[in-house]
């Protein structure tokens, strides 16, 4: 063996401990979430109340679901862009099938899900049968998706949802909305998928490399399918609880998870050109941009400003990560 | 004082010193070669000499100006990389010319016309086989390989040229087209830094020779004043058998492992052939003959039009790589970069990914046991890596075809079908290459072996099949069969022959 052949680890100066530390990229960004946190606190005295992190983790716990989906497709390689429009239509149909149909509230929220993984798997089917590229058909079925939903309700919520399923929406565990704990348990399960699994493996594979993955004798195409249906499962998990966090299905519901889905995958270190990331990463992205949403009004910046702000500071963020990526990772 | 003159550079990497007192002195109107083995610090003096990374101390010195402070000089330094690296949908002239302020078409406005005026002359004098207004992609490789030289030409202050294993995708006659041009550079008093594996490619072009191993400059000579097996000893530091052998030491045996019958496909016809246990079968023909696509094909990514396939007695169905590699029947692609690697994994996750059904409990992936497997393969194939975490991608070619052919072996493949396995590996690693492969061969493995290099082939295969234009032209016995024989059948000479 050859003397340059280090494979046990040697005990590492301090620095390039430090070194190796910021190059794990999920550190990174929860270093930068703490920062921003402690700024945020000390910025306003109502921040760090319980009601106020009760706003915080509710409001991320659907965004966050989202995220997770799409950052692994990200990973993957691919996008879905209907993800919003699947939550909507799944959340309308749960609507209708609990209050114009009169089914159980429970079988319809299943049957819930299971729209909403079918929609995924749709898109999945025809991304890899067609060999279309993902960016351009989830746009056009994200008009498909949002069409049937506005057909189906003619643009009217649907109220009086049975009061059974209020509990998921609105109820509290050890102090936590139970949409929270929802997609902290969603995020288990994929950490575990992504890092621990075959399956896991398979996913960071393709999206590093879509051909040697098949040469390797992976079925790219059924696990590519696997993913869009996942994203769309927790996509209709997403628009489900709202449903029962609003009380009313209504049409407009994922309308806004699209975009910042994909600036939270982004900034917690995830590559659009695929292959590199993690949906834990994703999900302290999705808390970053929800703690400066979240700052923003409690600081008193004028509504017509916010946006404008929020914008910024994302686009501050994913540039200090590029930066700083270049600096520690240079030639590795 | 030489015209490119480089004195004591070191770079270190984190935990790796890259290069270390290295000396490197061109003199205008020769060639000069820059031998060494894979990982031996080409890529990375390269990347020093075109200024792209500055080394951590050392000086280079171009026509007597410290180009570290003087970053201009290094305008006087072109090169050219191994892989094409041109605009496929923009056209020759544009090529040419871009980025358009340096070479000489400034403003805002550019007239096609102007540009493709203005392109003429280089297309003639490197013999480019291209219009102007063509797009770069749609010309054939050697002609993409002659406009990246013309693109560095188009520089006034360019004398220098590095060209990185400019041969590896070109044909014999592409080679010596490029070889009269690089001469060509050379009477117009131009410099040109040769980084090659080829013996043969060294010896014909080469003025005068550094070599470097483990990131030290070891040895100058003239090219002249050093033979082969002299050159070989500087480059791995001991002694390699050049004519040695690597057929394995069996008979071939018992029932085909795999029958192939009339299998036909894109860029081939009617293919017909069989493989024993303890056979190599290799495959020869020149670039285009088919026999990429007759492989990808066998293994499943690429469509067969027709005919049958059994494998140990089995009918195989073709089209299904997955089944491929669940059944035993692996295949190692030419194209490690494009094919291969998982770019920004890790070492052990490149090897791993074919382990997994090995390696997971319930389910998940034991950490440990993938650990313990992937340390087996980075010792049992010395793959030289600073730690088993580092992303493949910062490791050699060469030592990234060792973790490919780890990772496969650990699967127990009952075929493997290697690819041109050798294409840009040193002759050391070369040797280590074919060891692992009459192992396999002798350990009743089925083994095919397609390679554009004869000596490969004689040194390796018991059998070869000849391919020409997607036609099987001849099934040789290696023993009984001489040089003159095969080439005529590469070249698709003579009537099929069975000199069986």
């Amino acid at each position: 063996m050859p003397s340059d052949v280090v494979l046990s680890d040697r005990s590492p100066s301090i620095p390039q401990r430090l070194k190796r530390l910021a190059a794990v990229q999920t550190l990174g960004v929860l270093a930068a979430l703490v920062i921003i946190f402690a700024i945020s606190a000390v910025l306003s005295p109502e921040f760090l109340t319980s009601f106020n992190m009760i706003i915080i983790v509710r409001t991320l716990a659907f965004i966050g679901l989202v995220t997770i989906g799409q950052a692994m497709l990200l990973i993957l390689g691919e996008l879905d862009l209907s993800v919003g429009a699947i939550g909507g239509l799944s959340a309308v149909a749960g609507g209708i099938l609990m209050v114009q149909i009169g089914l159980d509230p429970w079988l319809s929220l299943a049957l819930c899900l299971l729209l909403g993984t079918l929609c995924g798997f749709l898109n999945g089917l025809l991304v890899t049968k067609l060999r279309l590229h993902s960016l351009v058909l989830t746009i056009g079925m994200a008009g498909v998706y949002g069409g049937v939903n506005l057909v189906a309700t003619k643009g009217v919520a649907i109220t009086a949802i049975p009061t059974d399923i209020g509990f998921l929406g609105r109820g509290l565990i050890l102090g936590l909305p139970v949409p929270f704990l929802v997609m902290l348990a969603m995020l288990a399960i994929a950490a575990l998928v992504m890092f621990r699994t075959p399956f896991g493996r398979y996913v960071y594979a393709i999206g590093n490399n879509a051909a040697a993955a098949r040469m390797l004798g992976i079925r790219v195409d059924a696990v590519r399918i696997a993913v869009f249906a996942a994203a769309g499962f927790l996509s209709a998990t997403a628009g489900i609880l709202m449903v029962a966090r609003l009380g009313t299905a209504q049409p407009s519901i994922g309308e806004e998870w699209v975009l910042p889905p994909i600036a939270a995958a982004v900034i917690g270190g995830v590559a659009t050109t695929g292959g590199v990331g993690s949906p834990v990463g994703a999900i302290l992205g999705a808390a970053i941009i929800g703690i400066i949403e979240n700052i923003i009004v409690l600081y008193g910046v004028s509504p017509y400003w916010q946006s404008i702000v929020s914008g910024g500071i994302v686009v501050v963020a994913i540039s200090f990560d590029s930066v700083s990526r270049r600096y520690f990772r240079r030639e590795e | 004082m030489a015209f490119l003159d480089v004195k004591q550079v070191r770079k270190t990497f984190p935990g790796v010193v890259a290069l270390d007192d290295i000396h490197l002195a061109v003199d205008l109107g020769t060639v000069h070669v820059l031998a060494g083995e894979n990982g031996a610090g080409k890529s990375t003096l390269i990347r020093i000499l075109t200024g792209v990374m500055p080394p951590d101390s050392g000086s280079i010195l171009v026509e007597g100006r410290n180009a570290l402070a003087d970053r201009g000089a290094f305008d006087a330094i072109a090169y050219v990389p191994q892989e094409l690296n041109l605009f496929r949908h923009m056209s020759v002239a544009e090529n040419l010319f871009m980025p358009f302020g340096r070479s000489g078409f400034p403003g805002m406005a550019l007239s096609r016309a102007a540009l493709d005026r203005a392109a003429q002359p280089y297309l003639d004098r490197f013999a480019i086989r291209a219009r102007p207004g063509q797009a770069a992609g749609s010309i054939a490789v050697s002609d993409q390989q002659l406009l990246q030289i013309a693109r560095a030409a188009t520089n006034k202050d360019f004398k220098v040229l590095i060209l990185d294993e400019p041969t590896s995708s070109l044909t014999h006659a592409e080679t010596d087209r490029l070889f009269a041009q690089l001469r060509q550079l050379r009477e117009t008093g131009h410099a040109i830094i040769f980084v090659s594996h080829k013996m043969e490619e060294m010896f014909a072009l080469g003025d005068r020779v550094t070599v470097l191993r483990n990131g030290r400059s070891v040895g100058h000579s003239s090219m002249a004043g050093i033979d082969e097996r002299g050159l070989i000893r500087m480059m791995s530091g001991d002694e390699v058998a050049l004519d040695q052998t690597f057929r394995p030491d069996v008979a071939p045996s018992g029932a085909p492992i795999l029958e192939v019958t009339a299998l036909s496909g894109a860029g081939f016809t009617d293919v017909s052939f069989s493989l024993q246990k303890g056979e190599i079968l290799g495959f020869a023909g020149l670039v285009g003959a088919g026999r990429t696509e007759l492989m990808q094909t066998l293994f499943g990514t690429r469509k067969a039009s027709g005919g049958s396939v059994s494998f140990e007695g089995k009918p195989w169905r073709l089209g299904r790589p997955d089944l491929s590699v669940a059944n035993g029947m692996l295949y190692l692609s030419e194209e490690r970069k494009q094919d291969g690697i998982l770019p920004m994994l890790s070492v052990r996750e490149n090897i791993g990914i074919s382990l997994v059904d090995r390696t997971s409990r319930a389910g998940l992936i034991s950490r440990r046991a993938e650990t313990r497997i992937v340390d087996k393969v980075i010792r049992d194939y010395d793959i030289r890596t600073s730690s088993r975490e580092k992303k493949i991608r910062f490791l050699s070619g060469g030592n990234q075809q060792k973790a490919i052919i780890g990772r496969a072996m650990e699967r127990r493949p009952r075929l493997l079908i290697f690819d041109e396995p050798t294409k840009g590996i040193d002759i050391r690693t070369k040797v280590e290459i074919y060891k692992i492969i009459r192992r396999l061969a002798e350990d009743g493995i089925g083994v095919i072996l397609v390679s554009s290099e004869m000596a490969e082939l004689r040194r390796c295969a018991t059998r070869i099949v000849t391919l020409y234009h997607g036609r099987l032209t001849g099934s040789f016995d290696t023993d009984r069969t001489d040089a003159d024989t095969l080439v005529a059948a590469i070249i698709g000479a003579g009537e099929l022959s069975h000199a069986v």
